[in-house]
């Protein structure tokens, strides 16, 4: 087998003790925070709550519970929300499908736009491109992302009634991906752009670093000195090799942008995952706080191979056995 | 590996995360189709002339459209719900024997629904004639049949209603509801079932067997609990029967589609008899986030929504959202609730100079923006047998010399020696600036130190529940509209809501007296007793406010009759199908 292959195989492979750790620990401290699904101000009758329990089989001991869980996921079945009896494997493929529109497309923003700022920072260093860039990238870095939404809401929205500010406007199914007209770019821009502000200054920040310290190496004086273009210069040797810290950048704002955004997805009313997980949390909703917190390991742990396995594309140094 | 292969498999990576989520995910949803497919017989578009006479100011059938928001619905299944969002979706869709309604002056009254008229009492046996005509969403005769499922399911365990407790003993009483709902022996529930005491005489009589006279029956069989099911239906589907394309309705909208976390749309239900709904789509959007509900109701997305008390001040100060404004008081006080246990709190005098120490007014209005009404009561206003603060605030109101003096009575004057107390609350910004002035108050005015304890919803709850407080802003938000419901449980001895450990021969006589009670004069006149004991005792609860929730409705809106003081669930949701959009 193919070294790299092996390599990502055994990165798979060990992606199940991972699950396994992270489906364990969470499972005891869920139970071991204060207060149940059915715990409320208003107490509920012991008739009713014992009820309940025996309903979805919250009477059993703990490590029952876990070991009816474990077996249950293995089998592919997450259990039901307490929030209207629905399957987790339902709700999160919903949730997931809208959050991972809203990511990717705050993440190809981010990339274009923070690697475009990023170079073009660089490349004028010191220039007013560059002033332009470090004031962007720093005004992005340091502004919440609630204080954003919000005021492109009431900018953008409210006064100037250009965009919308309730829901998601793309499609709900895989089908719809190819339909025009199951997206509505009203409901759109504003979040994308809002998730996307962080990021994309983090990215213009590395990639301009980047881009200047490979700019001072001597092979590219060298390059210079040959004679050669100074397109060719940027774009075949400068560009190339900046990139690979950018790239260890990529991996985790890529995850962390499709496991969804609490604020975002709040503040736009937007039906997604990242929502889905808090509220799970604040109503003790068990079922939902594993099936999340699986699915989101799994999300990072195959981002971060990704990340990985492109370092020895950009990087021919690195070997992986 | 050559560079070729490199770039290939840089290609493949994301590819391969991309598929092994989309395997994750299982690929495309067939629920998704059931989610979104047309509401079955149901799903009729109607036509305009089902909608009946509209107002003269209304906009043509094609426009009679709303958006509003709203918390997601748990449930859609009146035996299974338990919160005040479920419920208005559900008294949209479903109707039982009775309704509430707003009786005009502020309060709730209970007028017939599905039955003909009030019940034909004989002793303990209670007859309710249905109305003839009555008809499921599918076409189908609504027979007393119907009923008789729906409070057999009501007090199934397996169906485990949080609410069932309003048809058992003390409350509802009806004849061996609680029996069946405390049974574990599954081969003892038929016979169980058949005991119950609901029997349908007739296709349209209604027979209820209690275990004693029950003045509350009228307004008790108004509630969710008691709404009719359809056994057919939900023999079929099962947990599913809920889902657009499976729900069966006999209220005057219909499911049409359902997006679980975004939003539900109802459409008139054509086979309703009562008032025909004008409104020919309604969409309720799930948005807890009511700064965010605003902002969609401004960019006109939304025509109606609630919005947090402390955006008042801001909608006020608009020339355009002011008019749109509406404040429904609630049946809900909320008070400073108090452990008798603790050392500290367990003298009169202490709790007399915590609450005589409190400026309410102050409190409402430098919190809360004024849309709250400070109370020393704990009856809320609307409801038969309020008392309201002239009868409190000489007692317990605020006095900073006499909450001086109560504390120095008490052994700690100016405050000397008195322990550090823990104040326990949910983590909110309106909490936060709930606990700064307590805490302030009690420190200017008595000397003593006071310490928040902020926790999430959850833990605060379980706290609550096990006795585990000192001081705990919390309340009552009444279940029903009658004067029992904030009091039965609550400050009786041993009682199932007495968190507090309030334990008083004289209130437990009150009670006494009210259970006994001949007349309905009399009943009330007892349960004004047991408050007056309660509030000027301090037994557990020293009121502070009324709370209120405040709504904007789109100008274009018409027809939103307030609910009257009981539920907080959305402005008029009491009677959808007076709703209308003007031209």
């Amino acid at each position: 087998m193919d070294p790299m292959a092996a390599y990502a195989l055994r990165r798979l492979l060990w992606a199940v003790p991972v699950l396994w750790a992270v489906a364990t620990i969470t499972f005891f401290l869920m139970h071991a925070v204060p207060g149940g699904p059915f715990t409320q101000d208003k107490a509920l009758p012991p008739a009713v709550n014992d009820a309940l329990n025996r309903r979805y089989h919250l009477d059993k001991p703990v490590w029952e519970q876990y070991g009816l869980y474990l077996w249950d996921s293995v089998h592919g079945d997450l259990g039901l929300s307490f929030q209207g009896d629905r399957s987790v494997t339902e709700i999160i493929r919903n949730t997931f499908f809208v959050t991972a529109q809203l990511g990717v497309l705050g993440f190809l923003v981010a990339v274009v736009i923070g690697m475009t700022l990023g170079t073009m920072s660089a490349l004028n260093h010191n220039g007013p491109l560059d002033y332009v860039g470090v004031a962007f990238s720093t005004i992005g870095a340091s502004v919440p992302s609630f204080i954003m939404g919000a005021f492109l809401v009431i900018f953008f929205a409210v006064d100037l009634g250009w965009f919308k500010t309730l829901g998601w406007g793309g499609p709900r199914h895989l089908t719809g991906l190819l339909d025009p007209f199951a997206w509505d770019w009203r409901r759109m821009v504003l979040p994308v752009v809002a998730i996307s502000t962080l990021p994309t200054a983090f990215i213009a920040r590395i990639t301009r670093a980047s881009v200047l310290e490979v700019l001072n190496q001597d092979y590219i004086r060298t390059a210079r000195a040959k004679g050669l273009a100074e397109v060719r210069v940027v774009l075949r040797h400068t560009i190339k090799n900046a990139m690979i810290p950018v790239l260890t950048l990529m991996g985790p704002i890529f995850a962390n942008l499709v496991a969804g955004s609490f604020i975002i997805e709040t503040m736009f009313s937007i039906p997604g995952l990242g929502r889905e997980l808090v509220n799970a949390v604040i109503r003790r909703d068990y079922a939902m706080i594993m099936g999340t917190t699986l699915f989101f390991t799994l999300i990072i742990t195959l981002a971060n191979l990704a990340v990985d396995l492109a370092y020895a594309v950009v990087d021919p140094r690195i070997r992986y056995r | 590996m050559n560079v070729r292969n490199r770039w290939i498999l840089l290609l493949a990576a994301p590819m391969a995360v991309a598929l092994t989520l989309a395997a994750a995910c299982g690929g495309t949803s067939s629920t998704d189709k059931t989610a979104t497919a047309a509401a079955g017989g149901a799903g009729t578009t109607p036509t305009s002339t089902q909608t009946g006479g509209l107002p003269a100011d209304a906009a043509p059938a094609s426009q009679q459209k709303i958006t509003m928001q709203s918390t997601e619905p748990q449930f859609y299944d009146p035996h299974r719900s338990n919160f005040e969002q479920d419920i208005a979706v559900e008294r949209m869709l479903f109707r039982g024997l009775y309704n509430l309604t707003d009786d005009g002056s502020g309060g709730v009254k209970v007028v017939p629904g599905d039955a003909a008229g009030p019940p034909t009492i004989s002793g303990n046996v209670y007859t309710v004639k249905l109305k003839s005509g009555l008809k499921w969403s599918d076409g189908k005769a609504l027979t007393a049949a119907d009923y008789v499922y729906g409070f057999q399911r009501e007090c199934d365990p397996t169906v485990a209603s949080p609410y069932q407790y309003v048809l058992g003993a003390g409350l509802g009483d009806l004849k061996g509801c609680d029996e069946l709902f405390n049974n574990k022996d599954a081969t003892k529930t038929q016979a169980l079932k058949d005991a119950l005491g609901v029997k349908a005489l007739d296709a349209s009589t209604l027979e209820f067997t209690l275990n004693r006279p029950v003045a509350t029956f009228e307004t008790i069989w108004s509630l969710w609990a008691t709404f009719p099911s359809r056994q057919d239906v939900i023999q079929k589907f099962g947990d599913k029967w809920t889902d657009p394309g499976n729900i069966v309705v006999n209220g005057p909208f219909t499911m049409s589609e359902l997006v679980p976390k975004d939003h539900v749309t109802l459409k008139p239900n054509p086979e309703w008899s009562g008032q025909k709904p004008a409104i020919q789509q309604l969409t309720i959007k799930f948005i807890d986030d009511l700064s965010a509900a605003l902002k969609s109701f401004q960019t006109g997305e939304l025509q109606m929504t609630a919005i947090q008390p402390t955006d008042v001040k801001v909608v006020k100060g608009d020339p355009s959202l002011s008019s749109e404004l509406v404040i429904d008081p609630t049946a809900r006080i909320t008070a400073i609730e108090m452990q008798l246990k603790d050392p500290a709190l367990a003298k009169f005098d202490v709790r007399l100079a915590l609450s005589r120490a409190i400026d309410r007014k102050t409190l409402v209005d430098v919190v809360f923006d004024g849309v709250y009404t400070p109370a020393t009561y704990w009856v809320v206003k609307g409801l038969k047998g309020f008392q309201g603060n002239s009868a409190f605030d000489s007692t317990i109101g605020f006095d900073k010399a006499a909450a001086q003096a109560a504390m120095a009575s008490a052994g700690y004057p100016n405050g000397q020696g008195f322990p550090t107390l823990k104040l326990t609350l949910t983590d909110t910004p309106s909490n936060r600036n709930l606990a700064d002035f307590l805490i302030k108050q009690w420190k200017d005015n008595l000397g003593i130190t006071v310490t928040p304890d902020f926790v999430d919803g959850k833990t605060r709850s379980q706290r609550f529940n096990s006795g585990n407080f000192q001081l705990f802003p919390g309340g009552w938000q009444l279940d029903y509209p009658d004067i029992e419901n904030p009091l039965v449980g609550l400050f009786d001895t041993g009682g199932g809501n007495n968190k507090y450990n309030c334990s008083d021969p004289a209130i437990d006589a009150a009670f006494k007296e009210a259970t006994n009670a001949t007349t309905e004069a009399a009943r009330i006149a007892a349960y004004q007793k047991v408050e007056t004991l309660v509030v000027t005792k301090l037994c557990g609860v020293a009121p502070i406010y009324q709370n209120a929730v405040p709504y904007l409705v789109n100008a274009k809106v018409g027809g939103v009759v307030p609910n009257g003081t009981i539920d907080a669930s959305g402005p008029g949701t009491y009677c959808v199908e007076c709703w209308y959009v003007k031209k």
